[in-house]
This record gives structure tokens, C-alpha cells and sequence, in this order.
């Protein structure tokens, strides 16, 4: 039996704990209410919705954002849940590479964020339909670049996972990093007028940004650009997040691996 | 009759502490080995390094002549392991559990799904078979423990103190299956209980302190020492 089948069957087992387990339903949950929030919320406190669909179509990224917030969730056990749910026993005296186990896990993972992803931008294109008869071709950039944050925060997941000692541990470090280091220290540097495309906080920006950045956002509302001027920094381009994003991608899976593939269990 | 488990020197530091000492032992074929030591011998370790869960500091062990840290798939593919309390994933049933880990050894198609039915009718899980694992008691996990490391009907067995955790008419129901389906296989089996050991094995280890002090049949081991529980107390210093 080739290690290719086996990365199959592992991925059809972890997904279905994916499927099977809360997590998944309650971030969407999450991703959706906060899409609904925007919709509900945005005629009732102003004047209708904004009037341009690039403003509107960019709000709405916070539903894929809280899908991507499921790639923690879901990779959070993925290697240290084995040694401190002492499952590893079980599965690790079977006749399989690990590598083909964290690969099997990693991917299910991507499947179950990508569906949530999809999912968001589903509503995002029904809502942009129905307000304004149109979609913006962007909206398919900042799918792909949700995917590809999806795939690096996932990443990110597993090297933690792989350094924890238990599954939580790996969670909380994850969202730590991501969304309070990074994102502090990306207003620093913005401030500061450094560069901060190298981290993944200001990466995940990009899925909004793609629809035009903050000034295009405040024009939408009819606010001008005096916002946007505020700070004299420069914005990561889509090209330095994404490149970045690859960066995590590659080195989080990579180092977890390498790491796990280290772990005893004793 | 060829070596179905061959230990060469294995060492084991947890890091400074020495549990396995340049321990080296065959067990043939058929043989049925049951490996003794007071809490702290090796035992464990010693078995955890056949199931390429650890890995050794020095020496070698091969199963079926595959080294188990080079062609750890090879060696994996031989045996059928309990080690601990095993820990199942909670969101699966038992059937589906067996299902997960046949396939993974090349199982498949409806000689995979008869033999999931014959091993949890074996111990005897058929009222359990589809709920999920998550409620499961100790005792339940053990049982579908046995369960697995049999599904593929393997050559060897590595059992660590699989009776841990069951009922008296469970310990009883184990060894009972141990015993008919151990008569086709190698097994090694690390116990603390005597009377199953003298049931089960027809040679027994004693280590102490990572050494192994003693590697006989049961006969000998009887004929010197009168009782097996005379030699265990001999050899690990309580008498």
C-alpha cells in the first residue's frame, strides 16, 4: 500500500473529526453573525450602505476572517494532541510514515477552513448581488489571498502544535502571536514608518486591502481621504503579503515536521 | 527457528537516567515471553522502543530482521501492539476506529468489515460497537485495545500489561483470548501478574534496572527457583 493511499485514508478520518466536532460549526457560526452584523448593522447606523461596492464588498471580509480564525481551532491538537491525549500509542505503532500523518492532518484541516472560507464568500457575492447588482472582480483576489492566509495560519498552528506539550497550549500561543504580537508590533512599525510585510497579522490585511486600501474604504463612506493620511507609512502591496504568507506556509509546515518528526513518546 | 524479536544492546537514557542497559535478547518464533521487573525496570521502555515509539540512545532491536528505526514500516507491519491504557479517538466508534487503523494497514473491503466483526465479537464489544469512544471507561478501552492489535491478525504481539484496568472477569476474558490467539504467534508480553504470565508464556525475562538478569523457560526458571513468585522475589531483591 503506496504512503499516497494512506495520506488518503488519513484525511478522510481526520476530516470527518472535523465534521464531527463543535469547533467547526460554532466559527461558523461566528463567521456568519459577523457577516449578518455588517449587513444589519451598517443601514441602521448610517444612511443606507456605502455607496461604493468595493467599501461594502471589503466590510465583508470579516466573515472570512473568522473562517481563517478556524485554522487554530482545527490544528491546534493535530500534533500535540497525539502525545498528551496518549493517542499516539494507538496510531503511531501502525505501518505509516509520519510525515504522511501530519500531511493527512494538515490537509483535512485545509479542506475544513477552505470550506468556511467558500461558505463566507458565498454570502459575500449573494449580499453584493442583491445590494448592488454587481460583484467586484477583486473579490476573487481576495478569495485566493483568504485561501492562502488560511493555509499559512494553519501553519503557523502546526509548529506551535509540534513545540506544546498539550493541545490548548498550541491554541493560545497561535492566536496570541497572530492576531495581539504580531498585530501590536505591526502598529509599531506602521507608526514608526518601518516595514512590516514580513508579518502575518498585517498579511491577513490584504484580503480586505485588495479592494483598495483605507482610502478607497473612507471614500466609500463619503469620508474623503483625510483618514488615510493620517499616518505617513506605506502598506504592504499584495504581492509582499502574499509572498509573505507563502513564506509561514512553508517554513510552519516545514519546522513542524521536522520537529514532530523528532517527538518521542515516552 | 528464526529470531522474531532481536535486541542487541539497547540502551535508553531519559537524560541522565539509564532505563535499558545494553539488554540483548532473541525471541523465536511461536515463542510466548512474558517480560517481568518491579515499576521502573525497563519494561516499557523496552517495548516502546520494538514500537518505534522511542528510540533507542545505543544498540538495535529488529523485528522480523527489520531494524525497527530504519524500516520502522517494515517492523511496524509485523506486529500488533497494546502499550498502556490505549487512547482511542473519542469521535469515532469502535467499528469505525478498527475500520481507521485495518485500512492503514492495507485492510479493506468486506474481509476488513468480517474481520472487525470477528475480533469485537472476540471480546466481546457488540453492544459497543457503534457508540462513540469519548464515553468509554478504562476497562472498554482496553478491550477494543486488544481488538486492534489483533485485527490483522499479526505474527507478533507486543502486549504491555494489557489486562491493566479489567474487571476480574475481564482479566479472566483476556487472557482466555490472549492464550488461543497467542498459540499461532510470538508474543511479547510484559506483566505484573504472575498467575497470567505462568498461563500465557513458555519463557520469561526478568530485568531490573534496565539489566536483564535472567532469560529462561518457565520450567527452569521453576525447577530453580520452585515457584515463579520465589524467582521474582529472588531476582528483584525483595527476599
Amino acid at each position: 500500500m503506496s504512503e499516497f493511499n494512506k495520506l488518503g485514508i488519513v484525511i478522510n478520518y481526520e476530516f470527518l473529526k472535523h465534521i464531527r466536532r463543535a469547533r467547526l460549526w460554532v466559527i461558523l457560526g461566528i463567521a456568519l453573525l459577523a457577516d449578518a452584523l455588517v449587513l444589519i448593522l451598517i443601514p441602521v447606523l448610517q444612511d443606507g450602505y456605502p455607496d461604493s461596492v468595493l467599501t461594502m464588498a471589503a466590510l465583508m471580509t470579516v466573515g472570512p476572517t473568522f473562517a481563517v480564525l478556524g485554522a487554530v481551532f482545527f490544528a491546534g491538537d493535530a500534533i500535540a494532541g497525539e502525545y498528551e491525549n496518549k493517542t499516539g500509542f494507538m496510531l503511531f505503532t501502525n505501518p505509516i510514515k509520519k510525515i504522511t500523518l501530519w500531511t493527512g492532518k494538515y490537509l483535512a484541516g485545509y479542506i475544513a477552513v477552505t470550506l468556511l472560507i467558500i461558505f463566507t464568500y458565498i454570502i459575500t457575492v449573494v449580499s453584493l448581488l442583491v445590494i448592488y447588482g454587481e460583484v467586484p472582480f477583486d473579490t476573487l483576489k481576495s478569495w485566493g489571498l483568504a485561501q492562502l492566509y488560511g493555509a499559512a495560519v494553519l501553519s503557523v498552528t502546526f509548529f506551535f502544535s509540534s513545540i506544546s506539550k498539550g493541545s490548548m497550549g498550541a491554541t493560545i500561543i497561535t492566536l496570541v502571536f497572530i492576531w495581539v504580537i504580531s498585530g501590536i508590533v505591526q502598529s509599531v512599525l506602521a507608526f514608526t514608518g518601518n516595514p512590516y510585510w514580513y508579518l502575518i497579522s498585517a498579511q491577513g490585511d490584504s484580503i480586505s486591502m485588495v479592494y483598495g486600501g483605507l482610502d478607497a474604504f473612507m471614500g466609500g463612506f463619503g469620508g474623503g481621504e483625510g483618514f488615510g493620511n493620517m499616518f505617513d507609512y506605506e502598506i504592504p502591496t499584495i504581492a509582499e503579503s502574499a509572498w509573505g504568507m507563502v513564506i509561514y506556509l512553508v517554513l510552519g509546515f516545514g519546522l513542524s515536521i521536522w520537529i514532530a518528526g523528532r517527538r518521542q513518546l515516552a | 527457528m528464526s529470531a522474531s524479536i532481536r535486541i542487541e544492546n539497547l540502551t535508553k537514557y531519559y537524560g541522565d537516567f539509564l532505563a535499558l542497559d545494553k539488554l540483548s535478547l532473541n525471541v523465536e518464533t511461536n515463542e510466548n515471553i512474558g517480560l517481568l521487573g518491579p515499576n521502573g525496570a525497563g519494561k516499557s521502555t523496552c517495548l516502546k522502543i520494538l514500537c518505534g515509539l522511542l528510540k533507542p540512545s545505543s544498540g538495535a532491536a529488529y523485528i522480523n530482521e527489520h531494524n525497527v528505526v530504519e524500516q520502522s514500516e517494515q517492523a511496524l507491519s509485523c506486529i500488533g501492539a497494546i502499550i498502556e491504557v490505549p487512547e482511542f479517538y473519542g469521535y469515532l466508534t469502535p467499528r469505525e476506529s478498527l475500520s481507521y487503523l485495518g485500512r492503514l494497514r492495507g485492510m479493506g473491503g468486506k474481509h476488513m468489515k468480517g474481520r472487525i466483526d470477528e475480533v469485537i465479537s472476540l471480546v466481546k464489544m457488540e453492544r459497543w460497537a457503534n457508540v462513540k469512544i469519548e464515553k468509554f471507561s478504562r476497562g472498554m478501552k482496553q478491550r477494543l485495545g486488544l481488538a486492534q492489535s489483533i485485527l490483522h491478525d499479526p505474527p507478533i504481539l507486543i502486549l504491555d500489561e494489557p489486562a491493566l484496568g479489567l474487571d476480574p472477569r475481564g482479566i479472566v476474558e483476556f487472557r482466555e483470548i490472549i492464550e488461543s490467539v497467542g498459540r499461532n504467534k510470538t508474543v511479547f508480553f510484559a506483566s505484573h501478574q504472575l498467575d497470567e504470565v505462568t498461563r500465557i508464556c513458555n519463557r520469561v525475562a526478568f530485568i531490573v534496572e534496565g539489566k536483564l538478569l535472567l532469560y529462561d523457560t518457565l520450567e527452569e526458571v521453576n525447577r530453580q527457583y520452585e515457584t515463579l513468585e520465589q524467582a521474582y522475589l529472588k531476582l528483584t531483591g525483595a527476599l
